[in-house]
Protein backbone atom coordinates (compact mmCIF):
# COMPACT_ATOMS: atom_id res chain seq x y z
CA UNK A 1 0.00 0.00 0.00
CA UNK A 2 1.42 3.31 -0.93
CA UNK A 3 -0.19 6.66 0.65
CA UNK A 4 -2.46 8.89 -2.41
CA UNK A 5 0.04 11.13 -4.13
CA UNK A 6 -2.01 13.98 -3.23
CA UNK A 7 -4.96 14.68 -1.32
CA UNK A 8 -7.63 17.04 -2.09
CA UNK A 9 -7.11 18.86 1.51
CA UNK A 10 -2.99 18.55 -0.09
CA UNK A 11 -3.33 20.40 -2.94
CA UNK A 12 -5.74 22.98 -1.53
CA UNK A 13 -3.09 23.77 1.35
CA UNK A 14 -0.83 23.98 -0.88
CA UNK A 15 -2.75 26.08 -3.43
CA UNK A 16 -3.73 28.79 -0.63
CA UNK A 17 0.04 29.15 -0.64
CA UNK A 18 -0.21 29.62 -4.78
CA UNK A 19 1.11 26.81 -5.86
CA UNK A 20 -0.84 24.00 -7.95
CA UNK A 21 0.08 20.39 -7.63
CA UNK A 22 -0.94 17.79 -10.18
CA UNK A 23 -0.02 13.96 -10.39
CA UNK A 24 2.15 12.45 -12.98
CA UNK A 25 1.58 8.78 -13.98
CA UNK A 26 5.16 7.36 -13.28
CA UNK A 27 4.23 4.51 -16.03
CA UNK A 28 2.58 6.14 -18.94
CA UNK A 29 3.02 9.91 -17.94
CA UNK A 30 -0.91 10.58 -17.75
CA UNK A 31 -1.14 14.05 -16.01
CA UNK A 32 -4.06 14.37 -13.93
CA UNK A 33 -5.85 16.86 -11.24
CA UNK A 34 -5.92 15.16 -8.07
CA UNK A 35 -7.10 13.39 -6.51
CA UNK A 36 -6.91 10.05 -8.69
CA UNK A 37 -6.16 6.42 -7.47
CA UNK A 38 -5.85 4.76 -9.99
CA UNK A 39 -4.33 6.27 -13.37
CA UNK A 40 -7.35 5.74 -15.96
CA UNK A 41 -5.07 5.77 -18.71
CA UNK A 42 -3.01 2.59 -17.81
CA UNK A 43 -4.89 1.35 -15.03
CA UNK A 44 -1.80 1.64 -12.62
CA UNK A 45 -1.07 3.42 -9.44
CA UNK A 46 2.28 5.49 -9.04
CA UNK A 47 1.49 8.93 -9.13
CA UNK A 48 3.86 11.48 -8.46
CA UNK A 49 3.40 14.83 -7.42
CA UNK A 50 4.54 17.71 -10.26
CA UNK A 51 4.21 21.35 -9.66
CA UNK A 52 2.00 23.21 -12.25
CA UNK A 53 3.16 26.89 -13.39
CA UNK A 54 -0.38 28.48 -13.16
CA UNK A 55 -0.15 30.00 -16.42
CA UNK A 56 -2.47 28.97 -18.89
CA UNK A 57 -5.66 29.99 -21.36
CA UNK A 58 -9.10 30.35 -21.12
CA UNK A 59 -10.93 27.00 -22.84
CA UNK A 60 -14.27 28.33 -22.01
CA UNK A 61 -15.75 30.56 -19.78
CA UNK A 62 -19.28 31.93 -18.75
CA UNK A 63 -20.39 35.10 -16.66
CA UNK A 64 -23.08 33.55 -13.86
CA UNK A 65 -25.48 36.27 -13.20
CA UNK A 66 -28.16 34.51 -11.94
CA UNK A 67 -26.25 32.75 -8.80
CA UNK A 68 -26.88 30.02 -5.72
CA UNK A 69 -27.95 32.20 -2.83
CA UNK A 70 -24.10 31.63 -1.26
CA UNK A 71 -22.93 33.49 -3.91
CA UNK A 72 -25.86 36.02 -4.75
CA UNK A 73 -23.73 38.90 -3.46
CA UNK A 74 -20.86 38.24 -5.78
CA UNK A 75 -22.77 38.19 -8.80
CA UNK A 76 -22.29 38.80 -12.17
CA UNK A 77 -18.53 36.65 -11.75
CA UNK A 78 -17.11 35.25 -14.26
CA UNK A 79 -15.78 31.26 -14.11
CA UNK A 80 -13.76 29.76 -16.58
CA UNK A 81 -11.91 26.29 -17.61
CA UNK A 82 -8.68 26.96 -17.95
CA UNK A 83 -5.88 24.73 -20.01
CA UNK A 84 -2.61 24.69 -18.27
CA UNK A 85 0.61 24.95 -20.12
CA UNK A 86 1.41 21.46 -19.26
CA UNK A 87 -1.76 20.38 -20.95
CA UNK A 88 -4.14 19.57 -17.80
CA UNK A 89 -7.17 21.78 -16.88
CA UNK A 90 -8.40 23.57 -14.39
CA UNK A 91 -11.81 25.00 -12.81
CA UNK A 92 -11.53 28.31 -11.44
CA UNK A 93 -13.07 31.81 -10.90
CA UNK A 94 -11.49 34.47 -12.96
CA UNK A 95 -10.69 38.24 -11.07
CA UNK A 96 -9.29 41.41 -12.28
CA UNK A 97 -10.26 41.21 -15.60
CA UNK A 98 -12.75 43.32 -16.84
CA UNK A 99 -16.52 40.46 -18.39
CA UNK A 100 -16.55 42.75 -21.47
CA UNK A 101 -12.58 41.44 -22.40
CA UNK A 102 -12.96 38.14 -21.47
CA UNK A 103 -12.15 35.37 -25.14
CA UNK A 104 -11.42 31.58 -25.64
CA UNK A 105 -7.75 32.13 -26.00
CA UNK A 106 -7.01 34.73 -23.83
CA UNK A 107 -3.88 34.14 -21.68
CA UNK A 108 -4.97 33.79 -17.44
CA UNK A 109 -2.10 32.84 -14.52
CA UNK A 110 -3.38 31.10 -11.28
CA UNK A 111 -4.01 33.07 -8.18
CA UNK A 112 -5.52 31.90 -4.88
CA UNK A 113 -8.93 32.80 -3.99
CA UNK A 114 -10.30 32.47 -0.12
CA UNK A 115 -14.69 32.33 -0.70
CA UNK A 116 -16.11 32.22 2.74
CA UNK A 117 -12.98 30.44 4.05
CA UNK A 118 -12.43 28.04 1.76
CA UNK A 119 -9.81 27.69 -0.68
CA UNK A 120 -10.59 28.06 -4.49
CA UNK A 121 -8.87 28.15 -7.64
CA UNK A 122 -8.87 32.07 -8.89
CA UNK A 123 -7.30 33.14 -12.66
CA UNK A 124 -6.05 36.64 -13.02
CA UNK A 125 -4.54 38.81 -15.63
CA UNK A 126 -1.47 36.58 -17.71
CA UNK B 1 -33.09 -12.87 -21.94
CA UNK B 2 -36.86 -12.22 -22.43
CA UNK B 3 -38.24 -9.23 -24.42
CA UNK B 4 -39.60 -6.23 -22.50
CA UNK B 5 -42.29 -3.70 -23.02
CA UNK B 6 -43.98 -0.54 -22.26
CA UNK B 7 -47.78 -1.60 -21.50
CA UNK B 8 -48.52 1.56 -19.60
CA UNK B 9 -48.05 5.19 -19.53
CA UNK B 10 -48.85 8.28 -17.40
CA UNK B 11 -47.99 12.05 -16.63
CA UNK B 12 -49.26 14.83 -14.77
CA UNK B 13 -49.34 18.23 -16.00
CA UNK B 14 -46.03 19.65 -15.54
CA UNK B 15 -45.87 23.48 -14.22
CA UNK B 16 -46.84 24.19 -10.68
CA UNK B 17 -48.63 22.10 -8.04
CA UNK B 18 -49.45 22.23 -4.36
CA UNK B 19 -48.97 18.57 -3.60
CA UNK B 20 -46.10 16.84 -2.44
CA UNK B 21 -43.98 14.64 -5.03
CA UNK B 22 -45.20 11.36 -3.72
CA UNK B 23 -48.48 12.69 -4.47
CA UNK B 24 -47.69 13.65 -8.35
CA UNK B 25 -46.00 10.20 -9.01
CA UNK B 26 -49.02 8.46 -7.61
CA UNK B 27 -51.40 10.36 -9.90
CA UNK B 28 -48.94 9.46 -13.16
CA UNK B 29 -49.00 6.09 -11.45
CA UNK B 30 -52.54 5.87 -11.33
CA UNK B 31 -52.90 7.01 -14.73
CA UNK B 32 -50.49 4.09 -16.04
CA UNK B 33 -51.93 1.59 -14.36
CA UNK B 34 -55.62 2.47 -15.96
CA UNK B 35 -53.79 2.96 -19.30
CA UNK B 36 -52.29 -0.84 -18.49
CA UNK B 37 -55.71 -1.80 -17.32
CA UNK B 38 -53.78 -3.24 -14.68
CA UNK B 39 -54.99 -3.73 -10.89
CA UNK B 40 -52.18 -2.26 -8.22
CA UNK B 41 -51.82 -5.74 -7.00
CA UNK B 42 -50.03 -6.78 -10.09
CA UNK B 43 -46.93 -4.66 -9.89
CA UNK B 44 -44.25 -6.35 -8.62
CA UNK B 45 -41.58 -3.79 -7.61
CA UNK B 46 -41.24 0.22 -7.84
CA UNK B 47 -38.01 1.72 -9.48
CA UNK B 48 -38.02 5.49 -8.48
CA UNK B 49 -36.51 9.06 -9.47
CA UNK B 50 -36.17 11.67 -7.15
CA UNK B 51 -33.57 14.02 -6.86
CA UNK B 52 -33.23 17.32 -4.35
CA UNK B 53 -37.01 16.10 -2.14
CA UNK B 54 -34.07 16.03 0.74
CA UNK B 55 -33.79 19.54 0.16
CA UNK B 56 -36.96 21.27 -1.39
CA UNK B 57 -39.35 18.76 0.55
CA UNK B 58 -37.14 17.90 3.40
CA UNK B 59 -37.30 14.02 2.54
CA UNK B 60 -35.49 10.81 2.03
CA UNK B 61 -36.72 7.95 1.77
CA UNK B 62 -38.88 8.92 -1.22
CA UNK B 63 -39.53 5.40 -3.00
CA UNK B 64 -41.54 3.67 -0.35
CA UNK B 65 -43.32 7.05 0.66
CA UNK B 66 -44.42 7.21 -3.24
CA UNK B 67 -45.37 3.55 -3.09
CA UNK B 68 -47.32 4.27 0.33
CA UNK B 69 -49.41 7.04 -1.43
CA UNK B 70 -49.74 5.15 -4.85
CA UNK B 71 -51.08 2.22 -2.48
CA UNK B 72 -48.69 -0.48 -3.32
CA UNK B 73 -46.44 -0.18 -0.02
CA UNK B 74 -45.72 -3.67 0.14
CA UNK B 75 -43.36 -4.29 -2.86
CA UNK B 76 -39.52 -3.44 -3.54
CA UNK B 77 -38.88 -0.16 -3.69
CA UNK B 78 -35.81 1.54 -4.75
CA UNK B 79 -35.36 5.47 -5.09
CA UNK B 80 -32.36 5.92 -7.90
CA UNK B 81 -30.48 9.22 -8.13
CA UNK B 82 -28.45 10.15 -11.38
CA UNK B 83 -29.59 14.19 -11.07
CA UNK B 84 -31.72 14.79 -14.01
CA UNK B 85 -31.25 10.97 -15.65
CA UNK B 86 -32.54 9.26 -12.40
CA UNK B 87 -35.68 7.53 -13.74
CA UNK B 88 -34.39 7.13 -17.24
CA UNK B 89 -31.67 4.83 -14.93
CA UNK B 90 -34.50 3.58 -13.10
CA UNK B 91 -36.19 2.60 -16.31
CA UNK B 92 -33.00 0.56 -17.38
CA UNK B 93 -32.87 -1.14 -14.47
CA UNK B 94 -36.30 -2.22 -14.51
CA UNK B 95 -35.86 -3.80 -17.95
CA UNK B 96 -33.12 -5.60 -16.66
CA UNK B 97 -34.69 -7.26 -14.17
CA UNK B 98 -37.48 -8.18 -16.32
CA UNK B 99 -35.03 -9.47 -19.25
CA UNK B 100 -33.48 -11.10 -16.49
CA UNK B 101 -36.80 -13.18 -15.58
CA UNK B 102 -37.01 -11.99 -12.24
CA UNK B 103 -39.86 -9.81 -11.83
CA UNK B 104 -43.08 -9.42 -14.82
CA UNK B 105 -44.63 -6.40 -13.87
CA UNK B 106 -42.35 -2.86 -12.46
CA UNK B 107 -43.96 0.32 -11.91
CA UNK B 108 -40.87 3.05 -13.07
CA UNK B 109 -41.10 6.59 -12.52
CA UNK B 110 -40.31 9.55 -10.66
CA UNK B 111 -41.32 12.81 -9.65
CA UNK B 112 -40.05 16.40 -8.37
CA UNK B 113 -41.44 19.27 -6.50
CA UNK B 114 -38.99 22.49 -6.67
CA UNK B 115 -41.61 25.63 -7.09
CA UNK B 116 -42.46 25.49 -3.68
CA UNK B 117 -38.90 27.21 -2.85
CA UNK B 118 -37.64 30.57 -4.30
CA UNK B 119 -35.47 30.69 -7.62
CA UNK B 120 -32.17 31.31 -5.90
CA UNK B 121 -32.41 28.13 -3.62
CA UNK B 122 -33.57 25.97 -6.13
CA UNK B 123 -30.35 26.98 -8.37
CA UNK B 124 -28.22 25.84 -5.35
CA UNK B 125 -30.24 22.78 -4.84
CA UNK B 126 -29.68 22.01 -8.45
CA UNK B 127 -25.78 22.89 -8.11
CA UNK B 128 -25.57 20.34 -5.85
CA UNK B 129 -25.09 18.16 -8.81
CA UNK B 130 -21.66 19.35 -9.63
CA UNK B 131 -18.42 18.78 -7.74
CA UNK B 132 -18.49 20.63 -3.76
CA UNK B 133 -14.76 21.06 -3.46
CA UNK B 134 -14.22 22.58 -6.67
CA UNK B 135 -17.30 23.70 -8.65
CA UNK B 136 -19.49 24.37 -6.55
CA UNK B 137 -17.44 26.82 -4.05
CA UNK B 138 -16.97 28.75 -7.23
CA UNK B 139 -20.44 29.33 -7.71
CA UNK B 140 -20.59 27.55 -10.53
CA UNK B 141 -24.46 26.73 -11.38
CA UNK B 142 -26.10 24.81 -14.05
CA UNK B 143 -26.75 26.92 -16.67
CA UNK B 144 -23.03 27.80 -16.00
CA UNK B 145 -22.70 24.33 -17.06
CA UNK B 146 -24.28 24.46 -20.14
CA UNK B 147 -22.52 28.43 -21.23
CA UNK B 148 -19.15 26.58 -20.76
CA UNK B 149 -20.36 23.61 -23.20
CA UNK B 150 -22.09 26.17 -25.57
CA UNK B 151 -19.16 28.25 -25.31
CA UNK B 152 -16.30 25.73 -26.31
CA UNK B 153 -18.76 24.58 -28.75
CA UNK B 154 -19.15 28.23 -30.82
CA UNK B 155 -15.14 28.36 -30.78
CA UNK B 156 -14.96 24.99 -32.09
CA UNK B 157 -17.86 24.71 -34.42
CA UNK B 158 -18.91 28.43 -35.01
CA UNK B 159 -22.30 27.78 -33.40
CA UNK B 160 -24.47 30.57 -32.72
CA UNK B 161 -26.51 32.32 -30.28
CA UNK B 162 -29.39 32.35 -32.91
CA UNK B 163 -28.79 28.62 -33.66
CA UNK B 164 -29.46 27.77 -30.29
CA UNK B 165 -32.65 30.49 -29.81
CA UNK B 166 -34.16 28.32 -33.02
CA UNK B 167 -34.04 25.07 -30.55
CA UNK B 168 -35.89 27.15 -28.08
CA UNK B 169 -38.76 28.14 -30.57
CA UNK B 170 -39.24 25.01 -32.13
CA UNK B 171 -39.44 23.07 -28.72
CA UNK B 172 -41.84 26.36 -27.82
CA UNK B 173 -44.23 25.69 -30.77
CA UNK B 174 -44.12 21.75 -30.60
CA UNK B 175 -45.32 22.11 -26.29
CA UNK B 176 -48.56 24.48 -27.52
CA UNK B 177 -49.72 20.96 -28.99
CA UNK B 178 -49.09 19.08 -25.83
CA UNK B 179 -51.75 19.80 -23.44
CA UNK B 180 -49.72 18.20 -20.20
CA UNK B 181 -46.74 20.63 -21.07
CA UNK B 182 -45.85 23.73 -19.36
CA UNK B 183 -45.68 26.35 -21.03
CA UNK B 184 -47.64 26.30 -24.39
CA UNK B 185 -47.19 29.61 -25.92
CA UNK B 186 -45.10 30.04 -29.09
CA UNK B 187 -42.26 32.54 -28.95
CA UNK B 188 -39.97 34.41 -31.45
CA UNK B 189 -36.48 34.38 -32.21
CA UNK B 190 -36.38 37.83 -30.98
CA UNK B 191 -38.01 36.54 -27.75
CA UNK B 192 -34.90 34.52 -26.78
CA UNK B 193 -32.62 36.80 -28.64
CA UNK B 194 -33.75 39.79 -26.59
CA UNK B 195 -34.22 37.71 -22.89
CA UNK B 196 -31.39 38.55 -20.63
CA UNK B 197 -28.34 36.65 -19.76
CA UNK B 198 -28.51 33.81 -17.03
CA UNK B 199 -25.12 32.54 -17.88
CA UNK B 200 -23.63 33.79 -20.99
CA UNK B 201 -24.15 33.12 -23.88
CA UNK B 202 -26.84 31.29 -22.55
CA UNK B 203 -30.37 33.42 -22.11
CA UNK B 204 -33.15 33.39 -20.12
CA UNK B 205 -35.03 31.77 -22.92
CA UNK B 206 -32.14 28.82 -23.43
CA UNK B 207 -33.10 27.87 -20.07
CA UNK B 208 -35.74 24.79 -19.44
CA UNK B 209 -38.02 25.59 -16.17
CA UNK B 210 -38.31 24.73 -12.64
CA UNK B 211 -41.35 22.34 -13.07
CA UNK B 212 -43.37 20.37 -10.66
CA UNK B 213 -44.27 16.74 -11.93
CA UNK B 214 -44.65 13.27 -11.74
CA UNK B 215 -44.66 10.48 -14.49
CA UNK B 216 -45.00 6.67 -14.81
CA UNK B 217 -44.50 4.01 -17.20
CA UNK B 218 -45.16 0.09 -16.50
CA UNK B 219 -42.89 -2.27 -17.89
CA UNK B 220 -43.77 -6.04 -18.44
CA UNK B 221 -42.66 -8.79 -19.60
CA UNK B 222 -43.12 -10.59 -23.18
CA UNK B 223 -45.44 -13.17 -21.94
CA UNK B 224 -47.53 -10.74 -19.83
CA UNK B 225 -47.47 -7.74 -22.82
CA UNK B 226 -48.76 -10.09 -25.17
CA UNK B 227 -52.28 -10.08 -23.36
CA UNK B 228 -52.13 -6.41 -23.82
CA UNK B 229 -53.36 -4.27 -26.70
CA UNK B 230 -50.97 -1.98 -28.02
CA UNK B 231 -47.32 -3.06 -26.36
CA UNK B 232 -44.28 -0.90 -27.32
CA UNK B 233 -41.26 -2.99 -27.18
CA UNK B 234 -38.02 -2.10 -25.40
CA UNK B 235 -35.50 -2.64 -27.94
CA UNK B 236 -32.60 -1.17 -26.29
CA UNK B 237 -31.20 0.68 -23.17
CA UNK B 238 -28.04 1.65 -22.16
CA UNK B 239 -26.02 3.77 -19.72
CA UNK B 240 -22.58 5.63 -19.61
CA UNK B 241 -20.59 7.96 -17.54
CA UNK B 242 -17.73 10.44 -17.97
CA UNK B 243 -15.83 12.26 -15.45
CA UNK B 244 -17.41 14.55 -12.87
CA UNK B 245 -15.61 17.32 -13.09
CA UNK B 246 -15.67 19.78 -15.83
CA UNK B 247 -12.08 20.14 -15.82
CA UNK B 248 -11.46 16.46 -16.27
CA UNK B 249 -13.36 16.67 -19.44
CA UNK B 250 -11.32 16.26 -22.45
CA UNK B 251 -13.57 18.15 -24.80
CA UNK B 252 -16.08 20.79 -23.80
CA UNK B 253 -17.59 20.67 -27.01
CA UNK B 254 -19.18 17.01 -26.78
CA UNK B 255 -20.59 14.54 -24.50
CA UNK B 256 -18.40 11.95 -24.90
CA UNK B 257 -21.33 9.98 -22.36
CA UNK B 258 -24.04 10.65 -24.90
CA UNK B 259 -21.63 9.15 -27.82
CA UNK B 260 -21.00 5.25 -25.66
CA UNK B 261 -24.38 4.96 -24.41
CA UNK B 262 -26.02 6.00 -27.64
CA UNK B 263 -24.01 3.30 -29.52
CA UNK B 264 -24.68 0.59 -27.04
CA UNK B 265 -27.94 0.97 -27.79
CA UNK B 266 -27.87 1.12 -31.30
CA UNK B 267 -25.99 -1.78 -31.46
CA UNK B 268 -28.73 -4.00 -28.59
CA UNK B 269 -31.55 -2.62 -31.11
CA UNK B 270 -29.17 -3.91 -33.80
CA UNK B 271 -30.69 -0.24 -35.53
CA UNK B 272 -28.74 2.92 -36.66
CA UNK B 273 -29.74 6.62 -36.15
CA UNK B 274 -30.72 6.92 -40.08
CA UNK B 275 -33.70 4.24 -38.49
CA UNK B 276 -34.83 6.74 -35.82
CA UNK B 277 -38.24 8.01 -36.64
CA UNK B 278 -38.82 10.44 -33.08
CA UNK B 279 -36.78 11.67 -30.89
CA UNK B 280 -37.37 13.12 -27.22
CA UNK B 281 -34.06 13.86 -26.08
CA UNK B 282 -32.63 16.23 -22.87
CA UNK B 283 -32.81 20.08 -23.69
CA UNK B 284 -32.42 21.17 -20.51
CA UNK B 285 -30.87 24.27 -22.19
CA UNK B 286 -30.71 24.63 -26.27
CA UNK B 287 -26.90 23.82 -26.54
CA UNK B 288 -27.35 20.64 -24.91
CA UNK B 289 -30.16 19.97 -27.43
CA UNK B 290 -27.66 21.19 -30.48
CA UNK B 291 -24.57 18.38 -28.77
CA UNK B 292 -26.96 16.05 -28.28
CA UNK B 293 -28.58 15.80 -31.88
CA UNK B 294 -24.94 15.18 -32.61
CA UNK B 295 -24.14 12.62 -30.12
CA UNK B 296 -26.84 10.85 -31.20
CA UNK B 297 -25.40 9.92 -34.81
CA UNK B 298 -28.31 12.43 -36.35
CA UNK B 299 -26.14 14.85 -37.80
CA UNK B 300 -22.56 15.55 -37.88
CA UNK B 301 -20.77 16.70 -34.80
CA UNK B 302 -20.86 20.89 -35.36
CA UNK B 303 -23.57 20.40 -37.52
CA UNK B 304 -26.03 20.93 -35.31
CA UNK B 305 -26.57 24.35 -34.62
CA UNK B 306 -27.45 24.43 -38.53
CA UNK B 307 -30.05 21.72 -38.69
CA UNK B 308 -32.21 23.74 -35.53
CA UNK B 309 -31.64 26.65 -37.89
CA UNK B 310 -32.95 24.73 -41.19
CA UNK B 311 -36.09 23.11 -38.88
CA UNK B 312 -34.69 19.68 -39.70
CA UNK B 313 -35.60 18.84 -35.98
CA UNK B 314 -39.18 20.29 -36.05
CA UNK B 315 -42.19 18.36 -36.56
CA UNK B 316 -42.44 17.40 -40.31
CA UNK B 317 -38.35 18.09 -40.41
CA UNK B 318 -35.81 15.00 -41.53
CA UNK B 319 -36.03 13.93 -37.80
CA UNK B 320 -38.64 15.75 -35.17
CA UNK B 321 -36.76 16.15 -32.04
CA UNK B 322 -38.27 16.64 -28.50
CA UNK B 323 -42.27 16.93 -30.28
CA UNK B 324 -43.74 16.92 -26.52
CA UNK B 325 -42.33 20.08 -26.17
CA UNK B 326 -39.16 19.18 -24.47
CA UNK B 327 -37.89 20.30 -21.35
CA UNK B 328 -37.84 23.95 -22.23
CA UNK B 329 -41.18 23.78 -22.96
CA UNK B 330 -43.13 20.96 -21.77
CA UNK B 331 -41.21 21.44 -18.30
CA UNK B 332 -38.33 19.50 -16.11
CA UNK B 333 -39.32 18.17 -12.85
CA UNK B 334 -35.81 16.41 -13.11
CA UNK B 335 -36.83 13.01 -11.08
CA UNK B 336 -39.83 12.60 -13.34
CA UNK B 337 -38.01 13.65 -16.92
CA UNK B 338 -36.69 10.51 -18.40
CA UNK B 339 -39.65 8.42 -17.60
CA UNK B 340 -41.73 11.82 -19.31
CA UNK B 341 -40.17 11.18 -22.40
CA UNK B 342 -40.40 7.58 -22.24
CA UNK B 343 -44.38 8.60 -22.19
CA UNK B 344 -44.03 11.08 -25.08
CA UNK B 345 -42.05 8.31 -26.97
CA UNK B 346 -44.40 5.48 -26.38
CA UNK B 347 -47.76 7.98 -27.32
CA UNK B 348 -46.17 8.30 -30.79
CA UNK B 349 -45.16 5.02 -30.91
CA UNK B 350 -48.93 4.28 -30.70
CA UNK B 351 -50.11 6.83 -32.69
CA UNK B 352 -52.39 8.86 -30.32
CA UNK B 353 -50.56 12.06 -30.10
CA UNK B 354 -52.99 13.83 -31.86
CA UNK B 355 -51.41 17.20 -33.51
CA UNK B 356 -48.19 16.60 -32.93
CA UNK B 357 -48.15 13.00 -34.43
CA UNK B 358 -45.49 11.90 -36.52
CA UNK B 359 -46.66 10.07 -39.59
CA UNK B 360 -45.94 6.95 -39.26
CA UNK B 361 -43.32 6.49 -36.52
CA UNK B 362 -41.79 2.97 -36.00
CA UNK B 363 -38.72 3.76 -33.68
CA UNK B 364 -38.31 5.97 -30.87
CA UNK B 365 -35.75 7.15 -29.37
CA UNK B 366 -35.10 8.39 -25.71
CA UNK B 367 -31.81 10.52 -24.45
CA UNK B 368 -31.63 12.00 -20.53
CA UNK B 369 -28.19 13.60 -19.45
CA UNK B 370 -27.87 14.00 -15.41
CA UNK B 371 -25.26 16.46 -13.62
CA UNK B 372 -21.91 17.99 -15.53
CA UNK B 373 -22.89 15.70 -18.45
CA UNK B 374 -21.24 13.05 -16.24
CA UNK B 375 -24.53 10.13 -16.73
CA UNK B 376 -26.19 9.67 -19.61
CA UNK B 377 -29.08 6.87 -20.76
CA UNK B 378 -30.20 6.29 -24.13
CA UNK B 379 -33.31 3.43 -24.84
CA UNK B 380 -35.06 2.56 -28.32
CA UNK B 381 -38.22 1.66 -28.77
CA UNK B 382 -40.33 -0.26 -31.21
CA UNK B 383 -43.65 -1.06 -32.46
CA UNK B 384 -45.16 -4.28 -33.81
ZN1 LIG C 1 -0.79 5.79 -16.43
Amino acid sequence: MTETAVTLKKFFETARDGRLTAIKCGRCGNLEIPPKEFCDACGQRDWKPLALSGDGTIASYTIIRVAPTKHAGDAPYAVAVVKLREGVSLFGRIVDIPLDRLAVGMPVRFRPLVIRNETAVGFGPA
Amino acid sequence: MRRVAVIGVGVTKFGKHDRTSAELFAEAARDALIDAELSPSAVQALYYGNVVGSETEKQLHTGPQAASVLGIPTVPTTRFETACASSHAAFRHATMEIAAGVSDIIMVGGAERVLNVPTAESTEYFAYASDASWEQTLGLTFPGVFALVARAHMAKYGTTEEQMAHVAVKNHRHGVLNPKAQFRKEITLDTVMTSPYIADPLKLYDCCPFTDGGAAVILASEEVARRHKRPIWVLGSAAASDYMLLHDKKDLSRVPATERAAAAAYRQAGLEPDDVDVVELHDCFTIAEIVATEGLGLFEPGAGGIAAEKGWTSLGGKIPVNTSGGLKAKGHPIGATGAAQIVEIVTQLRREAGQRQVDGAKVGLTHTLGGNTATVLVSLFGRD
